[in-house]
């Protein structure tokens, strides 16, 4: 009985590719007033062409370091702002500790309604960053 | 290749009691739950090592749902995800709905609150039961709950779950007082390390029974009340109190607490409609979808700690 190698999880459908990086496609999904909807492509744009969003790079990687310590990832996981949560692996508990932790660090509180509209580690730095300067 | 999926059934070690074992080459039909009754399948991903089911697995996925998949961060998230939507397709297919519905036909859509349901094709001469179901997963087991009549939530956590914030702190945040106090009441930090895991399942249940997702039911707006053991023997020991007013919290759920696999805690809410006396039953079956289930007779059921002394 054959076991997993990996990088050949699925062959017939996505072989020899790995996930150490973001994957080429970037799939980006919306959360809005709790709405899920389905994921869009992008084309792959990095992310500096994006149109720009309030947070800094100080807070995005502040709150990658938060998301790896949580789900043990390692220091040097491949977590970016574009990096979905659910993607990760966190699950409704992981992601209660995140915002915890977020609320922590930045010294701000979130709404239970913010949270459920946090999909990525972008949306979280955007709305650390609408708290702070709230604040 | 039945019968070698059959004998690596047989090499599995198993953790629980077993009753029956049935080798399903393909998907024998299955009753419906009574409007009684709670069906928990469960399968261990560790237990799932064969490409060549897995790659049946992905054939029976809807587009989207193979892009989710696709999109996990690394092997064992997409297997975990894999086998989530395996086993709620393959699960729900079986029981005698509709001879034309087949796992990959079936249909699911998300409520606006982002509750998966199915869509259940519409006919003239057929009218779709009210068959429920609701998924839970950790990277250990993954569980789907299904009852006809009655909206159901579902929660699994390993027992050995650690949080990284202090239990206390993280209940003062996101419990209800009289929740916290339970807590602040346990003196053995283990006793309460398992006692919050499980007054979480049992939260998290409740909200996705509710279907109206963490921010229309927030943690602190609910205590979880769990009575002792002997407090009421015809009804269930576990309820849930709103605590403002008014409240769009509804009040008649039961719960249910049981052990899986000997290494989670599973949390089940569903509707209360005051016939069945209370106590939920339930019926657990371990599975590895396409190929076995095995139906677990012997449950704990999770008794109450009522002494924190």
């Amino acid at each position: 009985m054959a076991s997993i190698a990996p990088g050949s999880f699925i062959p017939s459908l996505k072989p020899n590719q790995t996930f150490t990086r973001a994957s080429n496609f970037n799939a980006v999904s919306l959360a809005v007033n709790g709405k899920f909807f389905p994921s869009l492509k992008l084309s792959s744009a990095p992310s500096r062409f994006r149109v720009s969003c309030a947070a800094t790079p100080e807070t995005v990687d502040k709150v990658c370091n938060i998301v790896r310590k949580q789900l043990a990832l390692g220091d040097d996981a491949a977590v970016t702002g574009e990096s979905k949560f659910a993607s990760l692996g966190a699950d409704s508990l992981d992601t209660v500790e995140i915002v915890m932790g977020l609320e922590e660090e930045f010294g701000i509180s979130v709404e239970e309604e913010s949270a459920q509209t946090i999909a990525t580690v972008q949306d979280a730095a955007d709305m650390i960053e609408k708290l702070i300067s709230k604040n | 290749m039945l019968w070698h999926y059959c004998k690596l059934g047989l090499k599995m070690k198993m953790h629980c009691f077993t009753q029956k074992m049935f080798c399903t080459s393909s998907l024998s039909p299955l009753q419906l739950p009574s409007r009684m009754e709670t069906h928990l399948w469960y399968v261990l991903p560790n237990e799932v090592k064969s490409q060549s089911l897995l790659s049946q697995y992905v054939d029976l996925l809807s587009p989207i749902e193979k892009d989710h998949v696709f999109s996990m961060r690394g092997d064992e998230l997409q297997k975990g995800a894999l086998l989530a939507r395996a086993l709620v397709r393959t699960t729900i297919s079986r029981y005698q709905i509709h001879s034309r519905v087949s796992p990959s036909s079936l249909v699911f859509r998300k409520n606006i609150h982002g509750k998966p349901e199915v869509i259940w094709e519409q006919s003239d001469d057929w009218h779709p039961p009210s068959l429920h179901f609701n998924l839970s997963h950790t990277s250990s087991l993954i569980a789907c709950g299904v009852t006809v009549g009655s909206p159901i939530g579902i929660d699994v956590e390993e027992k050995q779950r650690t949080t990284k914030n202090n239990i206390l702190s993280f209940a003062k945040r996101y419990f209800s007082c009289e929740e916290v106090k339970v807590l602040s009441a346990i003196s053995d930090p283990e006793v309460q390390r398992h006692e919050f895991i499980k007054l979480w399942t049992l939260k998290e249940a409740y909200v996705k029974a509710l279907g109206i997702g963490f921010s229309g039911a927030p943690f602190n707006t609910f205590t979880i009340r769990v009575g002792a053991a002997n407090s009421n023997p015809e009804g269930s020991a576990i309820v849930v109190v709103p605590l403002e007013k008014p409240t769009n919290l509804t009040t008649n759920w039961q719960f249910a607490q049981v052990e899986l696999a000997g290494s989670h805690y599973a949390a089940i809410c569903r509707q209360n409609d005051g016939l069945s006396g209370g106590a939920m039953e339930v019926i657990v079956r371990k599975t590895i979808p396409l190929v076995e289930e095995h139906h677990v007779t012997t449950i704990d059921p999770i008794v109450p700690v009522d002494d924190f002394s």
